[in-house]
């Protein structure tokens, strides 16, 4: 485990700066990539995301003031750079609403990356149905058993309202499936 | 509101049940060793190029300085009344033949992935 307060006055030196960042990108490219990779499920926009997070990152690590943790900090960037990869994306594709149904299920299916079964294809395909931000929280509750209260300081979103959104999630991948079983 | 709380939990146990909570996603051999480097690379070149641009704005501004410092000493010295509109246009000449538009000097200076 990272100690955190080291690598931010490393990070705020300018001798030390550049090694305390590719430290800071080692120590964080993982659980970065996989939350990333959730979002937009194929590992070429993954590793694009994850490149354009950790650029935008160094180009704000000097306003960085230590007001959140830096992993917090980095999970933000992360996040708003997936969102906003995903919404050029439904432009650029001329997509409707917010569901990429029919484009998630082909990437899934042509994804050499997935070494998920028919069911996982499936349910993968389900989640992929809610929208962009919904679909943010089912992840970091359903697989990462984060704690809303975790959830809230990341999202700047009330406890309720990401109960709400959890719960809703849940009854529409339920829902899919009883309309498509 | 504990038989709500009762069925929102049932409904994920039903999912769990069915699904479980396995990452079906994986990564192309050897990705994360890699990845920093990858990075690093693109932030040393964004420092390089940083460097140059800097110095290709320091230099048009200086080009153009020393061009506009000239054509007013030539301006003063041969008694020619200049207008306001003139001194914008001996100016904008200056700035010509620097070579560098205004839109890429705003632009080199801004910020820009």
């Amino acid at each position: 485990m990272i100690d955190e307060k080291a690598l931010y006055r490393q990070l705020n030196d300018p001798s030390t700066k550049e090694a305390a960042f590719a430290c800071l990108v080692r120590e964080y490219q993982e659980p970065l990539y996989w939350q990333i990779r959730r979002m937009v499920l194929v590992h070429a926009d993954a590793d694009d995301v994850l490149q354009n997070t950790f650029i935008k990152a160094w180009g704000a690590i000097d306003s960085f003031r230590g007001e959140s943790r830096l992993q917090t900090w980095l999970f933000r960037i992360a996040i708003n750079e997936s969102l906003n990869f995903l919404a050029k994306k439904k432009q650029v594709l001329s997509l409707d609403g917010s569901e990429i149904t029919g484009l998630s299920i082909n990437e899934i299916a042509d994804n050499y990356y997935f070494n998920g079964d028919e069911l996982q294809k499936q349910f993968q395909a389900a989640i992929s149905t809610l929208p962009d931000k919904q679909r943010l929280v089912f992840n970091l509750k359903y697989f990462d058993e984060m704690k809303y209260e975790d959830m809230s300081e990341l999202l700047d979103t009330s406890i309720g309202a990401l109960k709400a959104s959890y719960h809703h999630a849940v009854k529409k991948i339920c829902a899919f499936f009883e309309e498509n079983d | 509101m504990k038989t709500n709380d009762h069925n929102k939990d049932e409904l994920e146990a039903k999912l769990l049940s069915r699904f479980g909570a396995a990452k079906p996603f994986t990564v192309p051999e050897g990705y994360f060793e890699t990845f920093p480097n990858k990075v690093m690379s693109r932030i040393a070149e964004r420092k390089r190029h940083r460097g140059l641009v800097w110095r290709w704005a320091a230099a048009a501004i200086f080009t153009g300085c020393v061009v506009t410092g000239g054509m007013l000493f030539e301006s003063n010295h041969n008694n020619k009344q200049i207008t306001e509109a003139e001194d914008i246009q001996y100016i904008e000449d200056a700035l010509d033949y620097s070579m560098i538009d205004n839109m890429s000097i705003a632009s080199y200076l801004t910020e820009a992935e």
